[in-house]
């Protein structure tokens, strides 16, 4: 290991001792955060709970995932390769972007209902136009000077978008993935917050009513385990596609 | 005389706004180009060298009069006749140095095996062997647009179009890349159209030089290099080099100051 993998693992095992002894010690009541082995404690005690409220969170995540990114990174490639569009929307959608879209999950429940419906709703809405403008941001900042290399070499315009654009466009379809997918899972979780009857976000609201703070925590560790495993994968596929970006 | 291998006949182009009267880049241009001729273009900036150089690759066509390659008029890009050169090497970035060189054959369907060969030749003669597997980005400037010189000579063209390719480099490497392009002519006999800002460069390099006027672009003088080849680089301190120069210098002095 490099020095700085050994402080990176150094800075994170200070993390976790501060989480377990801070509470212990009393600096921190434990009502607001209890010890990490007693969070842990309610998530292997509790674990049929917890396990049982995987599916549902996973489910709404992946649709969400699929609706955000399939639309998002389609619309944002057609509406960054014309110049019309682009006049035209991108105004419309930022200021879009600026409005606060959690005020909409209780008129989504209204269409939607309490199960898994409105969830997806919600976060693909939540989603959609920030995946959507990453993707135009990396359309747009394609040089032309490549394809009208190609074109000079013969190139027919089947050509230079497969052989030219889509591979150039692979770092920002990667990082509109990266950002999709965070926002998607903090859509989720969120409005499983707000109103469900299942879910992850659905357990930590219960624990916190009933002021059991290791059940609340132990919900958090398994939120962070979801988002920690998205970004490890998308970190690959960032490596993955490093290659592509233009410099 | 034998037919040029470039005709360009009456040609202008303007580019219009939305149907305006808009810019004419180039006036009633004529120009032949014998087959072998490494012919130079200069002119003031702006002069639509640039232009005359997409039209020849087919990139555009003139708003009136036509291009002519091999008795063929130019109306696309016709990689298999004419190989072009950029200012930037314009390389695909995820491609190995090869992979670049190869990449118009790609176009072409050309088998694999066969396209790689030719690839790997073309990198030896444009000094590159050895660097075949490098990704652009591993490569110095140079270098990169010495695989984009093998790249635009992969599919031997009859005709090599160079865009102020050596332009974004320093000077010892233009100079140097400089001799290396007459030493790869001199090898392949291409008929080579170099448009340049360097005076030096244009008149050491060239058998012709062609100079253009400021906007709209008119040949203004057409001038023979009558210098023995191989040039060699204390020529450019010669009385002969520095008379061809000053020639072409008066005419782009009066077109700047305006």
């Amino acid at each position: 290991m490099t020095p700085l993998r050994w402080g990176q693992a150094a800075l994170y095992l200070a993390i976790l001792g501060a989480w377990e002894l801070l509470p212990r010690a009393g600096v921190v009541p434990r009502l607001f955060v209890p010890p990490l082995s007693e969070a842990l404690g309610a998530l292997v005690t509790d674990r049929r709970e917890y396990l049982g409220s995987l599916p549902t969170t996973f489910v709404e995540i992946l649709v969400s995932y699929v609706i955000v990114c399939g639309g998002g990174i389609l619309l944002g490639q057609l509406i960054g390769a014309s110049p019309a569009a682009r006049r035209m929307l991108l105004p419309m959608l930022r200021s879009a972007y600026a409005v606060p879209l959690v005020v909409l999950y209780p008129v989504m429940m209204v269409w939607f209902g309490l199960g898994s419906e409105s969830k997806i709703a919600f976060a693909s809405i939540y989603a959609f136009i920030p995946t959507l403008l990453t993707a135009v941001a990396g359309v747009t900042a394609l040089s032309p000077a490549l394809a009208e290399t190609a074109r000079a070499f013969g190139a027919t315009r089947a050509q230079q978008i497969l052989y030219v654009s889509l591979p150039a466009s692979l770092p920002s379809i990667v990082a509109a993935l990266q950002l999709g997918g965070a926002l998607v899972i903090v859509g989720v979780i969120v409005a499983q917050m707000l109103g469900a009857a299942d879910g992850l976000g659905y357990l930590i609201t219960r624990h916190r009513t009933l002021l059991n703070s290791p059940g609340v925590y132990a919900g958090i560790v398994l939120v962070l385990g979801i988002t920690g495993m998205h970004e490890i994968l998308l970190r690959r596929l960032e490596q993955q596609v490093a290659a592509y970006r233009q410099s | 005389m034998t037919r040029p291998l470039v005709a360009i006949r009456g040609v202008t182009q303007r580019f219009g706004v939305d149907g305006a009267a808009g810019v004419t880049a180039l006036e009633a241009i004529d120009l032949d180009i014998p087959d072998g001729q490494f012919v130079s273009v200069v002119g003031p900036s702006g002069c639509g060298k640039s232009t005359l150089l997409s039209l020849i690759a087919g990139l555009r066509t003139p708003s009136s009069g036509a291009v002519f390659c091999d008795g063929e008029p130019i109306t696309a890009p016709m990689p298999r006749k004419v190989g072009v050169i950029f200012q930037e090497a314009n390389l695909l970035p995820w491609l190995s140095a090869i992979d670049n060189v190869a990449f118009p054959l790609k176009l072409r369907r050309v088998p694999k095996a066969e396209r790689l060969e030719a690839a790997a030749r073309m990198l030896e003669l444009t000094g590159l062997a050895g660097f075949e597997t490098r990704l652009p980005h591993q490569l110095s400037g140079g270098m990169k647009q010495r695989v984009a010189i093998a790249r635009g000579l992969v599919q031997n063209p009859a005709v090599l179009l160079m865009d102020e390719p050596f332009a974004s480099l320093d000077e010892q490497t233009r100079m140097v890349l400089g001799d290396e392009l007459l030493h790869i002519w001199s090898e392949t006999r291409k008929t080579v159209l170099f448009v340049t800002h360097s005076l030096n460069e244009a008149v050491y390099l060239a058998d012709r030089v062609v100079v253009l006027s400021a906007r709209p672009g008119r040949v203004v003088d057409d001038v023979a290099v009558d210098l023995p080849r191989p040039r060699r680089f204390a020529m450019t301190s010669g009385e002969r080099f520095g008379m061809l120069k000053d020639r072409i210098w008066q005419h782009i002095k009066h077109a700047e100051r305006r």
